[in-house]
């Protein structure tokens, strides 16, 4: 079933058309972003400016017309609002003007089975990690098939504490590739180290990074940020593998695309003789295809939507949404 | 390690493992605290010490008080050796009502010496024939936080709903029992945390 997918979060606007789990195409736009950080209206509008081009790249480089679409998919939520209106208001224009079955996709769950599905991984422990999330995670069938929260930030995001420090330093985006750069040269200094049990903290971490800054070498404060951060994440990873058994970890979402993170997860893996799964860049940034994919899989189960009852929820939970594998 | 033997290993958790052991001649057990390979040399180094140096700390605390632990014989810089408790977990016993209000108390004692356990769920109770012992202070903190102090009493009515009415029983002998369980009540109304199933050993 060819479906389009739809993904408008936060600056990203990508389409991604995917046919029985396979990848056709994955085009994408991004808003502009500088100091200022994102600003809704603003990336609302360069959105909807873009959005039917962005739309005609995907079908092109997939090949299809229009008219091949069978499905449609978007992106509920989480997300900034007017973001995620865009996203929603050309699938419901999609649906409506083919006459196709839409679905409600949820960004992280979208952002979890594209890697689980890509990279071949059945039943792991997943750790996903965005700018707005960091969570540990497992599928769970009762009351419904869904990814249960073990672990997680007691507060923001890690890639919101990386591309906050990465502003206050004046890097240039993308902020946590220009984090990992500067921290090539630097060395180890004391920092603030959160975890309980399977939860952590990254706000104390970024409060003593900030200010840091004029009194240490940024290379160390990147470093030392860096290993803390990941080592917190890797420590709750670890307790959460000793708890659950699992025999397979994930990692995937924006900030996967660390390097450091997954050599810190492949010691683990090694430690614990178990499969590590994580995909390609492409993927694991904000992209349309793992919102196809998924939708790809709720339309066939059933779980499509009428358009009169799709909706945006800016703080939809992991957990609340159901998984259809 | 100064003429003294390491035996079965018990059990094995993400910061530590722990050992039965022989310790001058006395059977004991050992918690010790391996370097992990993911993480920097400093850090680890410094987690590990410091980490090993809290719960020895608080073990002693705890014990100079009269609560139900292990008593430690001796500690290094990543290891603590303490006595060998025998018995069976309570999350593979039996146990009633007056168990369940003596181990709320025995909570309250470690809560009023402002002490929080941090994993205070049944596999870290060992019953031993009418007595029992608190175990694993690897999460523990000297805090006056209520939030740390009410997530002890979260975890062990998670696993144990039913018997909770006796554990509050039991914990509510000390005077700061009512502000715990009106922050427990609060945090369980918490909307983040609603739809979370909280890990229960």
């Amino acid at each position: 079933m060819i479906v389009l997918g739809i993904e408008s979060s936060a600056h990203t606007f990508g389409v991604g058309i995917v046919d029985k789990g396979k990848v056709l195409s994955n085009e994408k736009i991004m808003y502009p972003i500088n100091t200022s950080g994102i600003i809704p209206a603003k990336a609302a509008e360069f959105h909807s400016g873009n959005a039917a081009k962005v739309i005609k790249n995907a079908l092109s480089s997939a090949g299809i017309s229009i008219d091949d679409v069978e499905g449609v998919a978007y992106t509920a939520g989480p997300g900034i609002g007017p973001c995620l209106q865009v996203g929603q208001l050309s699938a419901k224009a999609i649906a409506q003007e083919l006459g196709i079955k839409i679905a409600q996709v949820n960004h992280c769950v979208a952002h979890i089975e594209i890697a689980r599905i890509l990279s071949g991984i059945d039943d792991p422990l997943v750790l996903y990690v965005s700018g707005g999330n960091s969570q540990i995670l497992e599928l769970a069938n009762k009351p419904f098939p869904h990814y249960s929260v073990l672990g997680e930030t007691f507060d923001i995001g890690i890639g919101n504490m990386l591309d906050s420090f990465a502003r206050a330093l004046g890097l240039n985006p993308a902020w946590g590739s220009s984090i990992e750069r500067t921290a090539e040269k630097g060395s180890y200094i004391k920092m603030p180290y959160t975890v309980k049990g399977m939860d952590f903290s990254f706000t104390g971490l970024l409060t003593n990074c900030i200010k840091l800054i004029g009194k240490e070498s940024k290379e160390n404060i990147c470093f030392s940020m860096q290993e803390n951060a990941y080592a917190m994440l890797c420590e709750a990873t670890e307790r959460a593998l000793f708890l659950t058994g699992k025999k397979e970890l994930l990692i995937s979402g924006g900030v996967a695309q660390s390097n450091r993170l997954k050599e810190m997860l492949k010691c683990i893996s090694m430690d614990h003789g178990i499969k590590m799964g994580y995909v390609q860049n492409e993927f694991n940034a904000d992209n349309g295809a793992m919102i196809a994919m998924v939708g790809e899989r709720m339309i066939q189960n059933g779980k499509y939507s009428s358009i009169s009852d799709c909706k945006i929820d800016q703080k939809y939970r992991t957990d609340k949404a159901e998984v259809c594998r | 390690m100064d003429g003294n033997t390491r035996n079965r290993i018990i059990s094995e958790g993400a910061e530590a493992k722990v050992y039965s052991a022989n310790i001058f001649g006395r059977e004991c057990i050992v918690k010790v605290r391996y370097s992990k390979s993911y993480r920097n040399s400093i850090l680890d180094i410094g987690l590990r010490k410091s980490r090993t140096k809290r719960e020895s700390k608080i073990m002693a605390k705890a014990a100079s008080l009269g609560i139900k632990i292990p008593r430690i014989i001796a500690s290094g810089e990543f290891s603590i050796y303490m006595e060998a408790i025998h018995g069976s977990m309570m999350k593979d016993s039996k146990y009633g009502k007056s168990f369940m209000s003596a181990l709320g108390s025995e909570l309250s004692k470690l809560h009023s010496a402002g002490i929080s356990h941090g994993d205070f769920t049944p596999a870290n109770v060992i019953i031993c024939g009418s007595s029992f012992y608190i175990i694993d202070f690897g999460l523990s903190e000297i805090t006056q936080s209520l939030d740390s102090m009410a997530i002890d009493l979260l975890l062990m009515k998670r696993s144990n709903p039913k018997h909770f009415s006796s554990f509050k029983r039991g914990y509510s002998l000390w005077k700061g029992a009512g502000e715990v369980l009106e922050r427990l009540k609060k945090i369980e109304e918490r909307g983040r945390y609603k739809t979370r199933t909280l890990s229960t050993a």
